[in-house]
């Protein structure tokens, strides 16, 4: 167990060297100039020159490349050119917006589709399984920016129910910038619920026709405790695992959700970066959500220890 | 005992009764999060947005764009020859960290201007020294008369900036704390979620009234906050739901739905700006004048507009450098603008050997109408016998490619009518478009150094027609841009540089 942990850990660094370098590779193959961002539409050539001389744009590739690998080894992952301060400050900045609307919408996701998943599994066939799995093929299809323009127009603009955009002012407490994460959260759990209600559902169906379950039933137990302990634990895997994924994926950045919301967490941040050319933050990011995608998968793979006693590692 | 009981009773009701009175706070929703709150290293139209609050220049301009007071006392005495500038500053103004502003700061701040910011350095080497006088009195000292100077003094954006002199560092490094004179200072700033404004209790506001940007500034919210959103639309559904009292740059299609809301009223800042085309002079196809005055034939202005702004309530098809009301309008020229005549485009191309060599227009979908623009000029130029390869670039691309002259023959911009003429740097062979013809040469030479406004104002008449003649630079006409505000807020003049430190809620 301990040695398995150690490997993990170990391919993590790999993993994570690599991304560290093609991140710094394929943010400078892009075309776009920084400098010139920064300075505006009339800054002169000579301007432009002299800020990427400062940034150190100007140096040989290989040059930046082994003073950045340098930093990085000390977990110095360099300044951010547009912000002027330590990446991983910025990146500070904006994981409790992250974060939390990651765990909203893994728990909207969740609530919604485990029990609809173990219901229409239950109810193969029926009008309810038919529905269900025609709603999420439907959420699924639906780009989450249109679903998030179309309920922010009802429900915040029209309704006044939730705030339209951002995180709050400055003295908004806690509670209430959880509040602006609301409806962003639902708009990404609806989208993400499909995938957790297809592979719930699938599971179930699965394990609901082994022999174990027939016999369970034949021994008396009620249909509820037949489906909840029996068959639900058995298929908690693959369910899991998708869960994992989703949550490492909605930490990795809700794009497309906090730019339509204007919520500034990590994927309005790249976003950001990417159109600034803020190679710091770009390649920053991009190591720290390789990081926590890798940590998020090996907590997964050891919440399977815990789920079925049978797993060894 | 009966005495305290009643004291207390009497301090608990004056408690109650004393009604808590509520922060008036201004949210205006800007395009995108300055990158710095240094006016003076910037020429991006949101940092002159935010920081035009906070830091003040000597000069301003006025509700019709001529060049006013602001921590100078009176507009400057020019000496006969143009070439000295005598300013005497306000006393008892202070800077936001406590400093008093006297004429060591301002020396401070003009030097570092020249030194560091874009609009500084293009007058640079014509200036000969910059002293203190006197503890309020400052003079300036041009090698060659500049009449430029005084609208480069009141710009906003890479703006002459007044500076504490103690926070100015050395060389070219940059401001950590900024401080100024404005009606308010920085409060909290947390980067892409929102800037706090808060009033300086020490502004000294000058007495004349409001006019533009000159006169006073009323610091009338006590707070104003302005929050980046990147998204159009999400800052149209801000608008519209009440959380944004002011929104900047809206797009055109949703006028009619601001127009119906019971909450916010659209509003259209006339003439904001003009759609240029830039053209290579130093590299390429566009080198030959004759290829230049068939593209300038071939152009289908008005349609190009159409396709840009789908709405005449949007643009408007003029040829004029400036528009009606402008103290620089003229027609001068105008009758080569929107020929849209693909058979003498053909002919001169043929006048002019073209062997079929792509022209390059480089463009970014970053602004939907630069784009919408080249798409309808290709179908024209394709017509006319042009062969056109579009390069559409994102805008970060755009700003690096265009300067190599080897890359590009047209890109695409667009810019607000700036007060002066002279700020726009293409009219200057030192510009990236390197368009330097004698007589045009001659004439912008001539344009700056004049100092008698009746006498710029005909030789950048003959600067208009020059433009046309030679196809220096191509403007394709005037677009109006689309603010929206609250129907509660009142005291905000559109302007391409919106202020609020006049403004407050009904």
């Amino acid at each position: 167990m301990r040695n398995y942990i150690l490997k993990r850990l170990f391919g993590m660094v790999v993993v994570v060297f690599l991304v560290l370098t093609i991140a710094f590779v394929l943010v400078r193959l892009a075309p776009g100039d920084p400098a010139a961002l920064m300075l505006g539409p009339d800054a002169t050539p000579a301007d432009t020159a002299a800020l990427r001389a400062r940034l150190g744009l100007d140096q040989p590739i290989l040059i930046q490349y082994v003073t950045f690998i340098g930093h990085a080894l000390r977990g110095d992952l360099g300044r951010s050119l547009f912000f002027n301060e330590p990446v991983l400050s910025v990146l500070a900045h904006r994981a409790e917006p992250t974060a939390f609307l990651a765990l909203f919408s893994l728990l909207f996701s969740v609530a919604i589709a485990v029990p609809i998943g173990i219901f229409v599994a239950y109810r193969r066939g029926t009008v309810a399984d038919q529905t269900a799995v025609s709603g999420a093929m439907l959420a699924a299809s639906v780009p989450s920016f249109w679903t998030g323009l179309i309920l922010q127009r009802w429900l915040a603009t029209d309704l006044g129910w939730f705030p339209a955009s951002g995180y709050g002012g400055p003295d908004a407490s806690f509670l209430d910038r959880m509040g602006y994460l609301i409806l962003p959260s639902f708009v990404l759990g609806i989208v993400n619920s499909a995938l957790i209600l297809r592979f719930c559902r699938a599971s179930m169906l699965d394990v609901l026709g082994e022999d174990y379950i027939r016999t369970a039933r034949s021994k008396g137990m009620s249909e509820s405790r037949v489906v909840l302990r029996h068959a639900l634990k058995n298929a908690a895997i693959p369910i899991v695992t998708v869960i994992g994924l989703t949550f490492a994926l909605l930490v990795s950045g809700a794009v497309v959700t906090e730019r339509v919301f204007n919520i500034p967490g990590m994927g309005n941040l790249v976003v950001g970066a990417v159109l600034r050319r803020d190679y710091p933050v770009i390649q920053g990011t991009l190591i720290v959500v390789a990081t926590l995608y890798i940590l998020i998968n090996l907590g997964v793979d050891l919440l399977y220890l815990l789920i079925d006693r049978r797993v060894r590692y | 005992m009966k005495a305290y009981l009643t004291t207390a009773l009497a301090a608990m009701l004056a408690v109650v009764a004393t009604p808590v009175l509520a922060k008036d706070v201004i949210n205006v929703a800007i395009i995108g999060e300055p990158d710095t709150l240094d006016p003076m290293v910037s020429t991006k139209d949101v940092v002159s947005i935010v920081t035009q609050h906070v830091v003040e220049t000597l000069y301003t301009f006025d509700k019709s764009w001529a060049v006013a007071p602001l921590l100078a006392q009176d507009l400057p005495k020019i000496s006969a020859d143009g070439k000295t500038y005598d300013i005497t500053l306000r006393q008892g103004i202070t800077f936001s960290d406590g400093s008093k502003m006297d004429s060591a700061d301002v020396v401070a701040s003009l030097e570092r201007w020249l030194k560091v910011a874009s609009r500084g350095k293009t007058v640079a080497d014509k200036v000969q020294s910059v002293t203190a006088k006197g503890p309020y009195e400052v003079e300036i000292k041009m090698k060659t008369p500049y009449a430029p100077l005084l609208s480069l003094l009141a710009f906003s954006n890479s703006a002459a900036a007044v500076y504490p002199s103690e926070i100015i560092p050395k060389g070219d490094g940059q401001i950590k704390d900024v401080v100024g004179t404005g009606p308010y200072k920085y409060g909290e700033h947390v980067p892409d979620q929102y800037l706090q404004l808060v009033r300086f209790d020490g502004f000294v506001p000058r007495k004349e009234p409001a006019n533009g940007g000159s006169g006073k500034r009323g610091q009338v919210p006590d707070e104003i906050r302005f929050v980046p959103v990147p998204d159009p639309s999400t800052r149209v559904e801000g608008l519209l739901s009440g959380q944004f009292d002011f929104a900047d740059s809206l797009p055109a299609e949703s006028y009619d739905r601001i127009a119906a809301s019971d909450k916010a009223k659209p509003v259209l800042l006339e003439n904001f700006g003009w759609p240029m085309w830039a053209i290579n002079h130093k590299a390429g196809l566009l080198t030959n004048k004759k290829i230049r005055e068939a593209l300038l034939a071939a152009l289908p202005f008005d349609d190009m507009l159409f396709a840009a702004f789908g709405n005449d309530k949007f643009f408007k098809v003029d040829g004029a450098m400036y528009p009606k009301g402008w103290d620089w309008h003229t027609d001068a020229g105008t009758k080569l603008y929107n020929q849209n005549d693909p058979e003498k485009a053909q002919q001169l191309l043929k006048e002019a050997g073209y062997d079929g060599t792509p022209l390059r227009i480089l463009t970014s979908r970053q602004y939907e109408f630069h784009y919408k623009m080249a798409e309808v000029a290709k179908q024209a130029l394709e017509a006319a016998g042009f062969k056109v390869q579009m390069d559409v670039v994102d805008w970060a691309t755009l700003g690096q490619r265009r300067d190599d002259p080897s890359l590009w023959d047209v890109y695409i911009s667009h810019s607000p009518f700036l007060p002066e003429p002279a700020l726009t740097d293409m009219w200057f062979a030192s510009s990236r478009l390197g368009w330097s013809e004698p007589e045009k040469d001659k004439l912008a030479e001539a344009f700056v150094t004049e100092t008698d406004p009746a006498k710029r104002k005909a030789i950048f008449a003959e600067l208009q027609k020059k433009n046309y003649e030679d196809v220096g630079f191509i403007k394709i006409g005037n677009f109006n841009a689309l603010l929206g505000e609250s129907k509660a807020l009142q005291g905000v003049d559109p302007s391409p540089w919106p202020y609020f430190w006049n403004a407050s809620k009904k």
